[in-house]
C-alpha cells in the first residue's frame, strides 16, 4: 500500500500542479482501430474537394520500417460524441468541429518491408500510426509484380498513377480469363487494348500465346466507320503480330486480310446442332450421323438419296430425316465461306506462332456465329491435343475469346463444346477468354477456374455476387467499388499480382497512338522487315 | 407487485410536483413577479471563457478506506471555438480520514495559504468529494492565473459548499474580483424549492412560468427577497435562475460572488451566443466540453483498477488476498466480477 500513499502525498510544492494541456493538434490521418482484417482511421469531415477520400483509394501507413497498404472500403460520418446529437442542430451552426470527423474503413492489402518486398500482413499497424495517401514510391513494388501485357494504368480512387502500368501476365493466360461489364462500360475497348499488347509481344517475338478473336460485330478490324473508334489494323507499328480473316468480301480484299473459309469436312454434326432448335427424334438422328457415315464426307453423303435411305434404315422417320437434310442444305447454301479449301490450318499456324488472329464475321446471325466458333475451336482443341501427344514443343499456347459467353457457358446452355475447352483445354494449352455482361448466367464452377478477372462496372447485384462467390481472389470487399466503377475503370484480379488491382484501362485510340510512336524493335529491322501475310 | 392504490397516490403527487397549474399560485407564494425576469441582451464577446469541471470514479474500497480516480481541469473557448483543455489533476486518491492531513494540507497551504482543515470525522465518500472539489478549486485558481480581465470563468456546480472548504472559495472570490474576471457557478441540478404542503421544484417552475410570461427570451431572475427554500446561503454571493438562450426550455441555477452583483446582465449577454450549440442547446458550451474532456469513463476506471491490482501483485500480494480485501460484497450479490 505504500506506493499509493506516496503517490497520493505530494512531497514538495512544485509537484502539486503539473497541468497537462491538450491543444488542437492533428488527430486526423491516424490509425485508430481496429484489427488485422480491418483498419480504421479518421480524416477531417470538411476536406476540400480535391482532398476528399474516396472508396477504392489506397492509403499507406508508415510504421517504423514497414509500410502497410490499405484500400478504402467505406467512409462514415463519425464523432467523439456518440449518439445522434447532430439531429438537434436547430440551425445554430455551433458545434465542436474538432470532435467531428469522417471515419475511413479500409481493407489491408499487405505490407512492404525495407527491401521493397510485398507480403500479406499477419499483424496490424501500431495504434495512431500516421496514414497518408499512397504515392508513386509506395506503388513501386507493384511494378515488380506486373506482367507483360499492358492494359492500363494503376488507379487510386479516381486518380491515375501513370507511373505504374497495370499489365497482365502471359503465364497466367493459358488458364482462363474473364472480362465482365455492363454494356457500354468498355469490354470491347479492353479487348482491343489487350489484343494490341499481344500484337506488340508477337511482333517482338516475345509472345507466349496466340489470341483468337471471333468478332460478329465487325468492330475490331477497322473500328467503326465514320467515327474516332479505331481497329486493330490501325496498329501499324505491330501489324505483323496480327493475322486477319474475314467473311466480308470488301474487308477480305484489303491487303493483309484473308478471306475466311472452312471446308465441309471440318463440320461435325454437333456444329449443325447449334444452329437450330431440335426435337428429340431430330436430335437422336443428329447424334446417329457419326455412327452411320464417314466423318469426313457425311455432309455430302447424307444429302444423297442413298444417304437418306441409310438414315431411314436406322429407324429414323422420313420426316425427321427430311428436316435434317433440308436444314443442312440451307446452311451450306447460305454460308458462302464453306468451301472446299479451308483457312483453319493457317489460323492454327498463326496462333501457334503466338499471333493475334482476328476472325471478322460482320452481320452474321447469333447462331451462325456460334456454329463457326464451334467449328474453329474444336479444330484448334483437336490439333492442340494431337500436338500434345506428339510433343510439339515450339508451339505457343492459345486463348480463344468468346463474346457474350453466357450463351455458351451458361448453366442452361447445351453447348458442351466450350465447356469441354473450359474443363480440359488447359491441359493442352488452350484457354478461354469469356466476355460477358451477365456473369450471373455463367456456371459457378466454371467461373472458379478463371485465373484472371477483369471486372468493370457491373450494376446488377447478382452479377457481382456471382463473381465474388467464385473468384479466386477475394472480391467481396470491393463490391461498392465495382458498383461505382466508371466507363473504362476496372478491377483486375490475377494470380501473380497479390491483390485485386484498381486500374483505368487505356482508351484504345490513345494507346494505339502511343504504340505507333514507339521505336521499332531492333530485331525486326535487322531481319529487313516482316511480311507476315505472305508467308 | 406494488399496491395499485399507492401507485396512483404517488403518480398524483408527482403530477402535482411537476405540473404548474396556473401561474398565480407560483407567483403569489414565491413573491416572483413578471418584472423580476430581466431579459438578457446578447453582446459580442471575444475574451476567453473557461469552464471548470471534475470527475471522480471509485476504483476499489476495503471498507475502511477507498481508492478513487480523480480528475479536474478546464476547457477554454473563445467565442464558439475551442482553444484548449487543461487537466490540472489526474490521479488516484486514497480516502482515509487519518491520512486527510497529508492529502489535503499541502494543496490548501500552497494554493490558498490556508491552514490544516479537520476532516477526521468525515465519511469516506464525503472525503473523496471534498478532495475532488478541492482539486476543482485548484483548477479555478489555475484558470484565474491564466485569465485576463474581462474573461469569464464558469464552474460546474454551486458555490453552496461544505463548511470546511468555504475559506478556499473566499480566497478565490477575492482573487477573481481583483483580476476583474467573472466567476459563475452553473448547476445542472438544484434542490431549490418552494411550496407549503409539498416540496416543489423552484428552478423548473420558474422556467415554466417564464416560458409563458416571456416566451422565446433569454432572462435571469435574482432570488434576493424571494420565498425560496435555498440552502444555508452563507457562501457570500447571489443566486440566480438563468435561461442562457431563448431557443431553449431549460433554466439553471447560477451562483455568483457578491462583487459581480451589478454586472449580471452584461456578463450573461456575453454568454448567450456561447450557449446555443447543437450539442447542448441552452447550456454554456464550454461546460459541456469540460464535462466531456474531463469525465472518467468506465473503461478508464477499469484500467486504473487493473493497474492497481498489477501493482499489488508485484508487491507480492496473492490474487486471493487482493480479492478478499477488496471485493465489495455488493458485487457478490449483484454477481459482478471486478477482480
Ligand atoms: N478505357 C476507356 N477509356 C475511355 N473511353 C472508353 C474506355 N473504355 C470504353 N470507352 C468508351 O466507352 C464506349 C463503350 O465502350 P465499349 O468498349 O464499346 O463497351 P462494351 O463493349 O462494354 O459495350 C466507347 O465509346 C468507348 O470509346
Ligand atoms: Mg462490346
Amino acid at each position: 500500500m505504500q506506493t499509493i500513499e506516496t503517490q497520493a502525498q505530494p512531497d514538495n510544492a512544485t509537484s502539486l500542479l503539473k497541468p497537462k494541456v491538450i491543444e488542437g493538434k492533428d488527430t486526423t490521418y491516424r490509425i485508430v482501430s481496429r484489427n488485422v482484417s480491418e483498419y480504421q482511421f479518421i480524416v477531417p469531415f470538411n476536406l476540400p474537394d480535391e482532398e476528399r477520400v474516396e472508396v477504392g483509394q489506397i492509403f499507406s501507413i508508415n510504421d517504423q520500417g514497414l509500410t502497410y497498404l490499405a484500400r478504402v472500403l467505406n467512409i462514415e460520418h463519425s464523432s467523439n460524441y456518440d449518439g445522434h446529437w447532430d439531429t438537434t442542430m436547430k440551425g445554430t451552426q455551433f458545434f465542436d468541429s474538432d470532435q467531428i470527423f469522417n471515419r475511413v474503413v479500409a481493407e489491408p492489402l499487405g505490407c512492404i518491408n525495407k527491401n521493397l518486398e510485398f507480403k500479406k500482413s499477419r499483424t496490424l499497424p501500431t495504434k495512431f500510426s500516421p496514414v497518408s495517401r499512397a504515392e508513386r514510391e509506395e506503388f513501386k513494388f507493384l511494378s515488380q509484380v506486373m506482367g507483360d501485357i499492358e492494359v492500363g494504368y494503376l488507379r487510386n480512387g479516381s486518380r491515375l498513377v501513370e507511373e505504374i502500368p497495370v499489365a497482365l501476365h502471359s503465364d497466367a493466360i493459358d488458364h482462363h480469363m474473364g472480362v465482365f461489364a455492363t454494356t457500354g462500360m468498355g469490354k470491347s475497348n479492353f479487348m482491343k487494348v489487350f489484343a494490341a499488347s499481344c500484337m506488340r509481344l508477337a511482333a517482338q517475338g516475345d509472345s507466349k500465346f496466340g489470341l483468337l478473336i471471333v468478332d460478329p460485330h465487325g468492330e475490331y478490324l477497322k473500328g467503326k466507320r465514320n467515327s474516332q473508334v479505331k481497329g486493330l489494323v490501325h496498329l501499324t507499328r505491330y501489324r505483323e503480330g496480327l493475322a486477319c480473316y474475314s467473311t466480308d468480301r470488301s474487308n477480305a480484299t484489303d491487303p493483309g486480310v484473308e478471306e475466311l473459309t472452312i471446308s465441309e469436312s471440318e463440320i461435325f454434326p454437333e456444329d449443325i446442332a447449334l444452329l437450330y432448335e431440335w426435337s428429340a427424334p431430330q436430335r437422336d438422328a443428329l447424334d446417329a450421323i457419326s455412327r452411320i457415315f464417314d466423318p469426313n464426307s457425311w455432309l455430302d453423303e447424307i444429302k444423297t438419296p442413298d444417304g437418306m435411305a441409310r438414315m431411314m434404315q436406322e429407324g429414323f422417320k422420313d420426316s425427321t430425316v427430311n428436316v435434317l437434310v433440308r436444314r443442312i442444305k440451307n446452311e451450306l447454301g447460305r454460308n458462302s465461306y464453306i468451301k472446299k479449301r479451308s483457312s483453319l490450318a493457317n489460323i492454327l499456324a498463326n496462333l501457334q506462332k503466338g499471333k493475334v488472329v482476328l476472325v471478322d464475321i460482320p452481320r452474321m446471325s447469333d447462331r451462325s456465329e456460334l456454329f463457326l466458333l464451334s467449328v474453329i475451336s474444336r479444330y484448334i482443341l483437336d490439333e492442340y491435343k494431337k500436338d500434345e501427344k506428339e510433343g510439339e514443343e515450339s508451339r505457343k499456347n492459345c486463348l480463344i475469346t468468346i463474346e457474350e459467353a453466357q450463351r455458351v457457358l451458361g448453366a442452361a446452355s447445351n453447348t458442351s463444346r466450350f465447356e469441354s475447352i473450359a474443363r480440359e483445354g488447359r491441359k493442352f494449352g488452350v484457354g478461354l477468354c469469356a466476355i460477358t455482361q451477365q456473369p450471373k448466367l455463367i456456371e459457378k464452377q466454371l467461373l472458379s477456374q478463371f485465373n484472371t478477372l477483369v471486372v468493370m462496372g457491373l450494376g446488377d447485384r447478382n452479377d457481382r455476387q456471382q463473381l465474388e462467390e467464385s473468384a479466386k481472389q477475394d472480391l467481396t470487399s470491393m463490391d461498392t467499388e465495382i458498383q461505382t466503377l466508371e466507363k473504362g475503370e476496372a478491377v483486375v484480379s490475377t494470380l501473380n499480382i497479390p491483390f485485386p488491382v484498381p486500374a483505368r484501362i487505356h482508351r484504345y485510340e490513345d494507346y494505339l497512338h502511343r504504340l505507333n510512336l514507339e521505336d521499332p524493335p531492333e530485331r525486326l529491322i535487322k531481319k529487313g522487315g516482316f511480311k507476315p501475310f505472305l508467308e | 407487485m406494488e399496491d395499485r392504490g399507492r401507485l396512483s397516490i404517488i403518480a398524483e403527487l408527482i403530477r402535482d410536483h411537476i405540473s404548474l397549474d396556473g401561474l398565480d399560485q407560483f407567483l403569489c407564494q414565491t413573491g416572483v413577479e413578471k418584472n423580476d425576469f430581466v431579459v438578457i441582451q446578447p453582446s459580442d464577446f471575444s475574451g476567453e471563457i473557461f469552464a471548470i469541471d471534475g470527475s471522480n470514479a471509485a476504483i476499489c474500497s476495503y471498507l475502511t478506506a477507498n481508492v478513487n480516480l480523480i480528475r479536474a481541469g478546464y476547457a477554454v473557448y473563445r467565442k464558439r471555438d475551442w482553444q484548449r483543455t487543461v487537466i490540472t489533476f489526474d490521479d488516484l486518491f486514497l480516502a482515509d480520514p487519518k491520512l486527510s492531513g497529508t492529502n489535503f494540507d499541502p494543496y490548501l497551504e500552497h494554493f490558498f495559504g490556508l491552514n490544516a482543515i479537520n476532516l477526521k470525522e468525515s465519511d469516506l465518500d464525503r472525503l473523496s468529494s471534498y478532495y475532488r472539489e478541492m482539486q476543482e478549486y485548484v483548477a479555478i485558481n489555475d484558470a484565474l492565473n491564466r485569465s485576463h480581465p474581462g474573461d469569464i470563468i464558469l464552474y460546474d456546480g454551486s458555490f453552496e459548499v461544505f463548511e470546511p472548504l468555504r475559506d478556499v472559495l473566499a480566497t478565490i472570490f477575492s482573487r477573481a474580483s481583483e483580476k476583474e474576471v467573472a466567476l459563475l457557478a452553473v448547476a445542472k441540478s438544484s434542490s431549490l424549492s418552494w411550496g407549503m404542503a409539498i416540496t416543489l421544484p423552484f428552478v423548473q417552475h420558474t422556467s415554466m412560468a417564464a416560458s409563458q410570461l416571456l416566451p422565446g427570451e433569454a432572462w435571469y431572475l435574482s432570488l434576493k427577497g424571494k420565498k425560496v427554500d435555498a440552502g444555508q446561503g452563507k457562501w457570500g454571493g447571489q443566486t440566480y435562475v438563468v435561461r442562457f438562450c431563448g431557443e431553449s426550455e431549460h433554466a439553471f441555477r447560477v451562483d455568483v460572488p457578491e462583487y459581480l452583483g451589478d454586472d449580471m446582465g452584461q456578463i450573461l449577454g456575453k454568454l448567450t451566443d456561447h450557449s446555443c450549440s447543437a450539442e447542448c442547446l441552452g447550456y454554456p458550451h464550454a461546460l459541456f466540453r469540460a464535462h466531456r474532456d474531463i469525465r472518467i469513463t468506465e473503461q478508464e476506471g477499469a484500467a486504473a483498477r487493473e493497474r492497481l491490482i498489477a501493482g499489488l501483485s508485484e508487491l507480492g500480494m496473492a490474487h486471493k488476498e487482493i480479492r478478499m480485501l477488496m471485493q465489495d460484497y455488493h458485487d457478490i450479490l449483484e454477481m459482478r466480477t471486478r477482480f
